[in-house]
């Protein structure tokens, strides 16, 4: 609906956002199937084979208590899918709606709301994630939460810039002279303008959302053992690393490579979206 | 500094009587910082030993427990009796004693010459004041431990008479209890004026950061220590602890995981040494309630714990494989090697579960909570995965060191894994962690039978009858205890090999640097 034929044919045309699209939809069909294409259990523990490189047998080698690394890898990324995923979804309904609300309607409200968002982004985005995980305590709905919280002013101050250049535009001045209510203006006359902006921004957050996730996983917090959520097996692997190299290397690797995939995917969106202008 | 100093200048100064005079100063500076008064051996004490270990919350000996707050309290202060790696009571500030037939009387003779850091000297007195407060303190661990104590006294300036009321075969081994450090006759600052009569001084303490110290001139036993300094650097995590000692920044790591350990064997430079102890990873499941107060399920639970492989894969084969009981092999007299926990057998372990109402649609479903610390949380993994074979469900919670024991969290939930360090005889844990109503009982154990046992083994001068006790105690815990022990931990260390004398202990805490010294250039 977003992206018409000719934009997806544009999409694919430039190797960069082909190569990204490509990489993103092969860790989508890792997240649906991957119950399904790993060859053992997240927890599966093969004593036998404890500490071994990549082999024929296991692609990635086993961990130090004899899991498979590749299976957690490939079981992994449905976590980091959903988590980063569904928390962009949050953070950019909500910063949407706030910020075309607050764009709209100016005044104190506006003032208000975008004076609390610059207090929210004056912290580090980490720093926020863990105050905000050490009240709600650890769990994965609280992930979701804070990757909201986390990128809502972002997503709020992109949609609210484009409604400012919008809406004193004379479509919708009719709109407001014909008497159309508040959310039918925001919605049907000013959100069609903001959606590229918001399409291409929604593509960059979930980018750093993953990254959010994958470094939450890593210090330990809202992640359990045995979850195979890419950040947590990094940290495991720390203390194996001279040893057993590849525990760290592939989910590692992973997280870069679905991070650089989403983000030559967006770059590719921005460039149809938007035109070259605004690389 | 002074001596670098020195040589430059003689470097620029080519005659003259200048020079005489310099190389003279120099002379009588060195060999004025170098000579401790007991041995007249110049330079004898040289280097500092920089040790990593874990930020201390406690200075006060009354309440240090964790390895590096002993370390430093066992270097500034000085125990009565001391324990050798081999776990044998040996003199300290006491230089004899002599127990009495009836085994409720011991008399110490104290070490003559003993000074306090502060100038002052020891005598009796401060004996008798350090155990009156370790045994009067309510609330303490010593409280409980000196219970039995009716009476400390001075027979003499330097002579200490201790009257139990009743007999406590391990009394010696009671007497060198991680606290039991002897302070001076009235002290009370001891969490921050650090007066010790111990081989070191304190020069100055970074709380979260370190603590210096330097040696004490005026030590007691000629010779000691061997080392001019000592440094305590406190560090929150074994990696970096590891990472600082293979870059150079610290001489001695004692705490690090097996595969950390695996690490450091190979490594240039260095030397690792790993040493069985009788420390353990304790699993154990409240008796005292839901799903514990049924006996078929720890008994399941034991039958689906394949040891075999946690001592492989969490151990990767150090220490030695454990049997459910604290008595481990290393209490060689006491430790029955014949008393095993049944072998692993995951058919009979669900059908207990089933007998105990546990069965697919309605699983038992138990947290297993464990501190983040040591191989803690990858034996938390495996017993995962061993018990659901069995058909429980087991989710892991992994919590911080302090999350775990805060607000004795440890003690209230059902399902936990707990470190026990290493003692130098086994009726401690008994003591503190079985008999009902103990201080530390996290499992909620209440079992007469067992507490009789326990109460024989630790009174009866006759040995045999202790043997046997153990053996009962043995058996008892393997067939109705409420705990699981997977393993006896080793201990691990690795120290600049510039450095010799090294001696680990097996409680890390209690390993002595007074022998250890410099050998580098």
């Amino acid at each position: 609906m977003l992206l018409p034929h000719f934009a997806v044919r544009k999409l694919a045309s430039t190797p960069a956002s082909a190569l990204g699209g490509t990489i993103v939809l092969m860790f989508l069909l890792l997240a649906l199937f991957g119950p399904l294409i790993a060859p053992y259990g997240l927890n599966e523990q093969l004593y036998d084979e404890a500490r071994q490189p990549p082999s024929a047998a296991h692609w990635f080698g086993t961990d130090h208590l004899g899991r498979d690394v590749f299976s957690r890898v490939v079981l992994g990324t449905r976590d980091v899918l959903a988590l980063a995923g569904l928390g962009t979804l949050l953070a950019v309904l909500s910063g949407a709606s706030l910020g075309l609300l607050s764009g709209y309607l100016g005044g104190w409200f506006d003032e208000i709301l975008m004076r609390f968002f610059d207090s929210l982004l004056a912290l580090p985005a980490m720093l926020l994630a863990l105050l905000l995980l050490g009240t709600l305590g650890p769990s994965a709905s609280s992930i979701l939460l804070v990757i909201a919280v986390v990128y809502t002013p972002i997503v709020a101050r992109v949609a609210r810039s484009v409604v400012l250049a919008v809406k004193s535009k004379a479509y919708v001045e009719a709109a407001r002279i014909q008497g159309e209510s508040l959310a039918r203006i925001l919605f049907r006359e000013i959100l069609p303008a903001v959606l590229p902006a918001l399409a291409v921004e929604a593509s960059l957050r979930f980018s750093y959302a993953i990254f959010l996730v994958a470094s939450l996983g890593f210090l330990g917090v809202g992640v359990q053992p045995p979850s195979p959520n890419w950040g947590l097996m990094v940290s495991e692997a720390r203390q194996h690393v001279s040893q057993l190299p590849w525990m760290m290397v592939y989910p590692a690797g992973a997280i870069a490579l679905l991070v650089i995939g989403v983000n030559l995917l967006a770059d590719g969106l921005k460039r149809v979206i938007m035109g070259n202008d605004y690389l | 500094m002074f001596t670098q100093l020195c040589t430059r200048s003689r470097g620029l100064l080519v005659s003259g009587l200048f020079l005489l005079l310099l190389l003279v100063a120099c002379g009588s500076t060195s060999e004025s910082n170098t000579t401790s008064p007991q041995t007249g051996d110049e330079g004898a004490r040289r280097g500092t030993l920089r040790v990593a270990m874990q930020p201390i919350v406690n200075a006060d000996p009354i309440a240090i427990s964790s390895d590096s707050e002993v370390l430093v309290a066992n270097h500034v202060y000085d125990y009565l009796v001391d324990i050798d790696p081999q776990s044998n009571p040996i003199p300290r500030l006491a230089t004899a004693w002599q127990i009495s037939a009836d085994g409720r009387q011991y008399t110490f003779t104290l070490a003559q010459g003993v000074t306090w850091h502060d100038g002052s000297s020891f005598s009796a007195a401060d004996v008798i004041w350090t155990f009156n407060r370790l045994r009067n303190t309510a609330g303490t661990p010593t409280a409980d431990l000196y219970a039995n104590i009716a009476s400390v006294t001075a027979t003499g300036d330097l002579e200490v008479t201790f009257t139990l009321q009743n007999p406590n075969p391990f009394f010696l081994y009671d007497l060198s209890d991680n606290h039991a450090l002897i302070l001076k006759n009235g002290t009370t600052d001891a969490s921050s004026s650090f007066n010790g009569t111990g081989p070191f001084k304190v020069v100055s303490y970074a709380p979260e950061d370190r603590i210096i110290l330097q040696a004490n001139d005026a030590y007691f036993i000629p010779g000691q220590p061997k080392l001019a300094g000592l440094e305590i650097i406190f560090f929150n995590e074994d990696n970096a602890a590891v990472d600082a000692l293979r870059g150079g920044q610290i001489d001695l790591a004692m705490r690090m995981s097996s595969s950390l350990f695996e690490t450091l064997k190979n490594e240039p430079g260095i030397i690792a040494i790993d040493v069985p102890t009788n420390g353990f990873d304790l699993v154990r499941l409240r008796a005292d309630r839901a799903p514990g107060n049924d006996p078929r399920v720890i008994q399941a639970l034991r039958l689906a714990t394949d040891r075999q492989a946690i001592f492989n894969v969490v151990q990767q084969g150090y220490g030695a494989i454990g049997n459910d009981t604290p008595i481990g092999p290393l209490y060689a007299a006491y430790h029955d090697p014949t008393i095993q926990p049944p072998a692993r057998d995951v058919a009979a372990a669900r059908a207990l579960l089933a007998a105990a109402g546990y069965d697919a649609s309605n699983p038992l479903r138990l947290t297993l909570h464990t501190p983040d610390t040591g191989n803690r949380p990858n034996l938390a993994v495996v017993l995962k995965q061993q018990w659901e074979e069995a058909g429980a469900q087991i989710t892991v919670s992994v919590e911080p060191e302090s999350v775990y024991y805060g607000d004795d969290g440890w003690l209230e939930v059902d399902l936990g894994i707990t470190g026990w360090g290493s003692r130098p005889y086994p009726q401690f844990y008994l003591d503190v962690m079985l008999i009902s109503g103990a201080q530390w009982n996290e499992a909620h154990f209440a079992n007469a039978e067992f507490d009789a046992l326990a109460r024989t083994a630790g009174t009866t001068l006759n040995e045999q009858e202790r043997i046997a006790a153990y053996r009962d105690i043995q058996r008892l815990l393997v067939e109705r205890g409420p705990v699981i022990i997977p393993y006896y931990f080793a201990q691990f260390a690795a120290i600049r090999e510039t450095f010799s004398g090294f001696e680990l202990k097996a409680f890390a805490g209690r390993t002595d640097f007074r022998n250890v010294s410099y050998v580098g250039p």
